[in-house]
């Protein structure tokens, strides 16, 4: 069993409270929490993007697999070019190599958080077979955050039959981990079970949550809202997660409020104005890659058909 | 097993007879050693003793309807007390037994008394008149008891010759005998035995009457209950009930149940089952032998006697198994679980529990589960059950039994503790098991303390009540999070938000926050029995006796007495929903504004107390003391009116203009006093001086304007001293003034010429010294020895800096938010427009209100109509969508698991709707679904239209750290699984449509063309990404289509006569009518102008504007001619070409647009619609496809 501090540290990594987890002062360097609450630290920093603060927070001469995980998992976020990213996932190889020897020192906990470092980074460049392997995907391993990885992994690839099965089979082990109703709750806002009841009722009671409180969580349940078509519920949920994230949007908020206030009867410049804020500072979100891919693919085709002059 | 709740408990010498008061709290109770108690049981209090009788009391009884008690002793006696507290006392004793008395009764109706004595007989007495009326002779042996039927004429009387008989006594009320006493021979007419019930074998000590059935029961001595029937005309045993090992001494039917309570020697009372004539539980005491037994006429509570006192106890517990949803309360009653709309005030039952645990004990909780409609309750039967059922969707015609799919298990408590987990606590191995719903165990728990009761604690936590304590248990972490020192919490209430909690125990009431790190603990020192939160965050609950208000920082106060214990389950407005005794939902009206206005004190929601003010009678005494109390004087000023209240208070908070004011109407010294001292405390010397001059305090006065420096006033009140004639008073002045010569005169006229002469002589004024010698008839050398003093340098010091108009500066307590709010008046006060739900209409007026002003805003459009100006208006550029291009990266997957399909794929199969292609993201077969059942060519006005669908059709988020997000597809159907039928969000809706389309008849109205023409262009470009899912839609579809298309053909100004043929609606065509009258009139085509001006009169305008219209007419008959000559034919029916507005008149040749059916010349086939720019003029297309439902 995790100490409480590390619970906790790892339950706000897991509901993404990521803001209030980079502010947590470490323990002290000798306690057996110090590594693992430095990793998630810096998991944390770099699901920020703020890769720079996860890179510093590592000793460069660490020797252990988790640190130097997440320091190329880092590495591989943060570079801007194709050889960089390679030399970071390369890393990434020779560690998964080095932790399946049987002669390596690292605990097993550590191991398994590089197969997921691993996994997050190959998914990430798109190596999605890679990715499952090192994962361990369809083996009986107990790496729920492994499972996690994966499930999502599957869940992007449109199978969620094979993400249901991953599921079901860690629901034997995994004691109802917050991390195994996130991973349902997630599942079913892909397939739309039960009217996404699961997604619901979970941010809902994280929302409740008395020892921890995540703008995540609240931009989650507006977007489940949105799936259940409770539009202005919806919105308000994301109003509150702006507030809650000092007036400004992340991207997840702001994609969410845009496609919301298209949903409603709002006014055109309202969604305009969302949507051009959502381009302008979050340029590279999926939502702004995918729209403007389709909006070439329309003048593509557009071109194909022949305009007679007007009348 | 002992479900026996005991209520009450009192220690005394043996008790012999025990009487319920039908409708109050009270007990009798009469006692071996000759004493009869009254006891509030509710309250625990002794309330009277009545000590006449000598020797043992065995009989006692409380009238049904008066305050009348009757007893029967050891001393024959039987005595009639009115125990009313302010006059009681023993009203009569009827003397005529000659043994003990075994049992008294009063007749439900007639001013009847039964008395059984030991004298074998039996006697009827009229307390009216005070006399026997009736003796029943014929047992044999001491009479043990004697009982009236409920209804009929009867009485039935058990002795010790062994038998049970049943007496007719309905010639009593037929002919009441009005004899004097003494003779006996009349009655035996009247009151004869009707049945003789033998089958004891032993005494009979106790009979009694079932209160609906034509049944009996007795005790006896042989240690058995026997159950008799009767019929008309005769009465036999029915069966026997067995297992007391004593003798028995009372047994008696309940009467609600069908069970039969006793007890007996044998130290235990028991209870049966009346059908089966089976013991159902015993309760044992270990030393106390049972005497009597009584049962509440209307309540579930019962009396037993024993040798050391009494008890009162329920057999079951009242509390009903409840959970409140939203607005729903689902609770229990007879075994089944139901559903009560508190809005609706619907009640259906859902689900029976018969066969779930004891039959004889009402199931202890139920807990709801909302995302699963499932319910958790558990029993307390057979050491404690739980069952989990799901509840049936909608009430059927026959009510599910919950044994059906039920799942059990062992078990003490058991509540959900998430969607899809509950918990269940096993007291005895002390263990709590988190369940899923198929009953499996997925986690165990061991406590950290001893648990009794576990309750929701929030997500994933649990709240562990132990004997001293609560606990907030994380079942995640396995861990406590916080730990409150309590008495043992019985119930848990959590209020709307999750904000706060309520822990419930016997006497305390604990208010914690969700990680209990704050707490309040409210004492009551009578029972608390429910609660629930109000929506504003009050907790409201009940005790015994009341309904009481908290507030999270521990102030509690009284809202309204209760008669009888109701169980709160939902706060509503001034609406207390409940449950009574018997589980019924009922609702009790509250007065919150107490409350309410204690809360917004707490919140400094001083808009909201004003309103409570405005709205309500609230505020007497109590309120202003409250507030007093509280620190907030200068808020409870704000509502008094009674002066001297008034005054306190702003002596208190320092209000002096208020202090001086109400000072001036009390006008009393006092007063006057307290002002002066405040006002000096806070520098203000003008007040000050003011409550002087009130009191006439000269003396003090003088020195405060001595203080000040304020010489002039010195003078002045040295004048005032002199007319006073205070010689005292006048030297003070003079001294204060630094007058020398006034002190002089002062010291002479009082005759001090001593210390006059002196006072001249030190101050330089020899002459005057000389003259007060000449006067007290000396000279100087009388004075010769008096020693001579330098001049005085004494004299009051220099006014450096003038305060005598100025006030000691204090900080400007600015003019509160009441001052304003009062000086208004407080009717006209700013408007409140919410309070806590408690007038929530005002919010949907200020909507109205708003709405409202639009519509004025839009009059005054529409009135601006002079400046009808026709204008063709340049032709709008199409939008131009600037968007980044992108290269078309096909993102590789790689083999392993293969890519599976995707739900976009699954709308593009589902739906033939081009929209719905778009929200796919199938821009292609979008594209050639629009060609085809449209005829569109030219895509590109659609592009934004396209984008803005696609963009509003999918959701992103981010579940795990670092991971690219997941692409979410909103649905339409969101409650539809099936992957052939699900369809995406419909971004635009035939309704969204029709509300832009309303924009453009604003438009049109406000004579904005260029805008009208935007609008409607839009509309028909969203119409064609508009999913259609009935015919009705479809048919109002192609109505909006029509209707968008006629405003936009006619919106050209140059062509305003043909406009006048679109079909518009008759405002509008107001409008096009006056356009077209003008601009012709201007071409001089005066003629046509008449005409148009004569459709315009048949619209019946403004008068105004039939004025003008009347003048183009005579215009056009002085000129009946046209300048200009235009192809327009006002007679014929035509529809209008919509490039070239030529008319097109029935049966011409003509085109039409696939789309929006506008019509064309036929040389223009093949070419752009220069309406919307979209399609090719009279190519093949198949229209609308039929949706699919």
């Amino acid at each position: 069993m995790d100490s409480s501090e590390l619970y906790h540290v790892k339950q706000q990594f897991t509901l993404a409270a990521y803001k209030s987890l980079v502010d947590l002062t470490l323990p002290d360097p000798n306690s057996p929490d110090y590594t693992p609450t430095l990793v998630y630290q810096a998991r944390a920093h770099i699901a920020l993007e703020d890769t720079a603060g996860a890179l510093k927070m590592i000793p460069s001469d660490s020797e252990n697999v988790a640190l130097k995980g997440v320091a190329a998992l880092a590495r591989y976020v943060g570079a801007s070019d194709e050889t960089s990213k390679d030399a970071a996932l390369e890393e990434l190889r020779d560690l998964c190599v080095e932790i399946e020897g049987d002669d390596a020192d690292a605990e097993e906990k550590e191991k398994d958080t590089v197969k997921v470092l691993a996994g997050t980074a190959f998914a990430l460049a798109g190596e999605v077979e890679e990715a499952l392997e090192t994962l361990g995907a369809g083996t009986s391993h107990e790496n729920l955050e492994a499972v996690a990885v994966t499930v999502q992994i599957y869940l992007s690839i449109n199978r969620p039959d094979l993400a249901r099965k991953e599921f079901e089979r860690s629901k034997r082990w995994a004691e109802d981990d917050v991390l195994l109703q996130l991973i349902e709750s997630s599942i079913a806002l892909v397939t739309g079970k039960d009217s996404y009841s699961d997604p619901d009722s979970f941010y809902t009671e994280q929302l409740a949550n008395p020892s921890l409180s995540s703008p995540h969580l609240l931009t989650a349940r507006g977007v489940t809202r949105l799936l259940k078509g409770e539009v202005s519920g919806a919105k308000s949920d994301f109003e509150e997660a702006v507030s809650q994230q000092g007036g400004k949007a992340d991207a997840e908020t702001l994609a969410a409020m845009t496609v919301a206030a298209g949903l409603g009867p709002a006014k055109q410049a309202d969604v305009e104005q969302y949507w051009s804020q959502l381009v302008k500072e979050y340029p590279s979100h999926p939502l702004v890659v995918d729209v403007a891919k389709k909006s070439s693919v329309f003048d593509e085709l557009a071109a194909k058909f022949e305009v007679p002059p007007v009348a | 097993m002992s479900v026996m709740l005991t209520k009450f408990e009192s220690k005394s010498n043996r008790v012999k007879g025990l009487a319920f008061h039908p409708t109050q709290p009270l007990l009798a109770a009469s006692l071996h050693n000759g004493s009869v108690q009254l006891w509030n049981y509710r309250m625990g209090v002794l309330v009277d003793r009545f000590e006449e009788h000598e020797g043992p009391v065995r009989a006692v009884a409380i009238h049904p309807s008066r305050a009348l008690l009757v007893t029967g002793g050891d001393d024959y006696k039987i005595k009639v007390w009115d125990i009313r507290p302010q006059n009681r006392r023993c009203l009569f004793t009827l003397h005529g037994h000659l043994d003990y008395i075994r049992t008294v009764q009063f007749h439900h109706e007639m001013p009847w008394i039964l008395s059984a004595s030991d004298d074998q007989t039996i006697r009827i007495w009229n307390s009216t008149s005070r006399n026997c009326i009736a003796i029943l002779t014929g047992h044999s042996h001491y009479v043990m008891s004697a009982q009236f039927h409920p209804k009929e004429d009867l009485v039935v009387s058990a002795s010790q010759d062994q038998t049970v008989r049943v007496w007719d006594i309905s010639g009593l009320r037929k002919n009441t005998p009005n004899t004097a006493p003494g003779t006996f021979d009349t009655f035996d007419n009247f009151s004869t035995v009707k049945y003789v019930l033998e089958g004891h074998d032993r005494g009979v000590n106790f009979a009694t009457f079932h209160p609906t059935l034509p049944l009996i029961v007795s005790a006896a001595d042989d240690r058995q209950i026997k159950i008799w029937r009767m019929s008309e005309n005769r009465a036999w045993e029915v069966d026997a009930c067995r297992g007391h090992f004593n003798n028995v001494s009372t047994a008696i039917f309940h009467p609600k149940h069908e069970l039969i309570v006793s007890c007996g020697e044998d130290k235990t009372v028991r209870v049966w089952d009346l059908t089966k004539r089976s013991a159902v539980q015993t309760f044992r005491r270990e030393h106390d032998r049972f005497w009597v037994l009584a049962a509440h006429p209307e309540l579930n509570l019962f009396a037993a006697g024993h040798d050391n006192g009494l008890i009162v106890f329920k057999l079951e517990r009242e509390r009903p198994a409840f959970a409140m949803h939203a607005d729903t309360l689902y609770y229990i009653r007879d075994k089944y679980v139901r559903a009560y709309d508190i809005n609706t005030g619907s009640d259906i039952g859902l689900l029976s529990v018969r066969k779930f645990g004891s039959p004889y004990i009402p199931p202890r909780t139920l807990s709801y589960n909302p995302a699963e409609r499932a319910v958790v309750i558990t029993i307390s039967s057979d050491n404690g059950l739980f069952e989990l059922t799901s509840l049936p969707k909608d009430a059927a015609a026959e009510v599910k039994d919950s044994s059906v799919d039920g799942k059990r298990g062992p078990g003490h408590a058991a509540i959900f503790v998430a969607r899809n987990r509950f918990a269940v606590l096993n007291k005895t191995t002390q263990l709590i098991e988190v369940h899923d719903l198929s009953n499996s165990v997925v986690k165990s728990i061991k406590p950290p303390v001893v648990t009794n009761e576990i309750f929701y604690g929030g997500t994933a936590s649990l709240i562990l009540s132990s004997t001293s304590s609560v606990v907030l248990y994380d079942i995640q972490q396995g861990k406590t999070i916080a730990e409150i020192n309590t008495p043992p919490v019985k119930y848990v209430i959590w209020s709307a938000d999750g904000a706060l909690v309520a822990l419930l125990s016997k006497h305390t009431i604990t208010i914690a926050n969700k990680n209990f790190s704050q707490h309040t603990l409210i004492h009551e020192t009578i029972r608390i029995k429910s609660g629930a939160w109000d929506d504003a965050g009050v907790f409201i609950y009940s005790t015994l006796n009341h309904i009481k208000y908290c507030l999270a920082q521990g102030d509690h106060g009284v809202i309204c007495t209760l008669d009888n214990p109701v169980y709160l389950t939902r706060v509503k407005g001034k609406t207390v929903h409940c449950l009574d005794r018997s589980a019924r939902p009922r609702t009790i009206t509250i007065d919150p504004t107490e409350y309410r206005f204690k809360l917004a004190l707490l919140r400094n929601n001083y808009e909201e107390m004003l309103y409570i003010i405005r709205t309500s009678n609230l505020l007497g005494q109590s309120i202003i003391a409250y507030l007093q109390q509280k620190g907030f004087p200068e808020i409870a000023l704000h509502f008094v009116q009674d002066k001297n209240t008034r005054f306190d208070l702003a002596i208190e908070c320092g209000n002096l203009e208020v202090a001086l004011e109400t000072a001036r109407t009390i006008d009393r010294p006092e007063c006057w006093e307290r002002l002066a001292q405040q006002a000096l405390k806070q520098g203000n010397h003008k007040i000050v001086e003011r409550a002087y001059q009130q009191t006439k305090n000269f003396d003090r006065l003088s020195f405060l304007y001595l203080a000040t420096g304020s010489t002039d006033k010195l003078s002045k009140m040295q004048k005032i001293a002199d007319a006073r004639g205070d010689p005292m008073s006048r030297f003070h002045n003079a001294l204060y003034a630094g007058d020398v010569l006034g002190r002089i005169s002062v010291l002479r006229d009082v005759g001090m010429h001593p210390l006059a002469y002196l006072t001249a002589k030190t101050n330089g004024f020899d002459d005057l010294a000389l003259e007060i010698l000449e006067a007290a008839g000396l000279t100087e050398a009388d004075v010769d020895d008096v020693p001579s003093f330098g001049v005085s340098t004494l004299r009051p010091p220099p006014v450096v800096t003038s305060t005598a108009d100025l006030n000691w500066p204090s900080v400007s307590s600015g003019e509160s938010y009441f001052d304003k709010a009062l000086a208004n008046g407080l009717e006209n006060g700013p408007d409140v427009p919410y309070v806590n739900g408690h007038d929530t209409s005002a919010a949907a007026t200020s909507a109205l209100d708003e709405w409202a002003k639009d519509e004025e805003g839009q009059d005054d459009i529409g009135a601006d109509e002079d400046g009808w100006d026709l204008d063709a208006g340049g032709e709008e550029a199409p939008p131009e969508d600037e968007e980044d291009e992108f290269e078309d990266a096909e993102v590789d997957l790689g083999a392993g698991a293969a890519a599976g399909v995707s739900e976009v794929e699954l709308w593009a199969r589902n739906s033939p709707f081009a929209a719905d292609h778009v929200a796919a993201g199938a821009f292609e077969s979008a594209m050639q679904l629009l060609n085809r059942q449209f005829g569109v060519v030219n895509f590109e006005p659609l592009k934004s239209s396209f984008v803005s669908v696609y963009r509003s059709s999918h959701a992103y988020l981010s579940p795990l750290a670092s991971l690219p997000p997941l692409q979410l597809h909103l649905r339409r159907n969101p409650d539809e699984s099936s992957s052939s039928r699900i369809l995406p969000v419909a971004v635009r809706t035939i309704q969204s449509v029709r509300s832009e389309l309303s924009e453009g008849f604003r438009a049109v109205s406000g004579n904005k063309l260029p805008e009208a023409q935007t609008v409607f262009r839009s509309v028909l470009h969203a119409l064609l990404l508009v999913p259609i899912s009935t015919d009705d839609e479809a048919k109002e579809w192609r109505d909006l289509v029509t209707l968008a298309r006629e405003y936009l053909v006619g919106r050209s100004l140059e062509l305003a006569a043909y406009f006048t043929h679109c079909q518009l609606q008759p405002a509008h065509m107001q409008i096009a009518l006056r356009s077209a009258i003008g601009v012709f009139a201007k071409a001089n085509n005066h003629a046509t102008a008449a005409k148009f001006a004569r459709r315009l009169l048949e619209l019946n305008p403004d008068p105004k504007i039939v004025a003008q219209a009347r003048q183009r007419i005579a215009a056009g008959d002085r000129n009946p001619r046209n300048a200009v000559e235009i192809q327009y034919d006002e007679f014929t029916e035509f529809d209008i070409c919509a490039t070239s507005f030529t008319p097109i008149y029935k049966g011409s040749p003509s085109v039409r647009c696939p789309y929006t059916d506008a019509t064309y010349l036929p040389e223009f086939k093949g070419k752009l619609d220069s309406l919307l720019h979209l399609t090719e003029i009279g190519a093949p297309s198949s229209g609308l496809p039929a949706p699919r439902s």
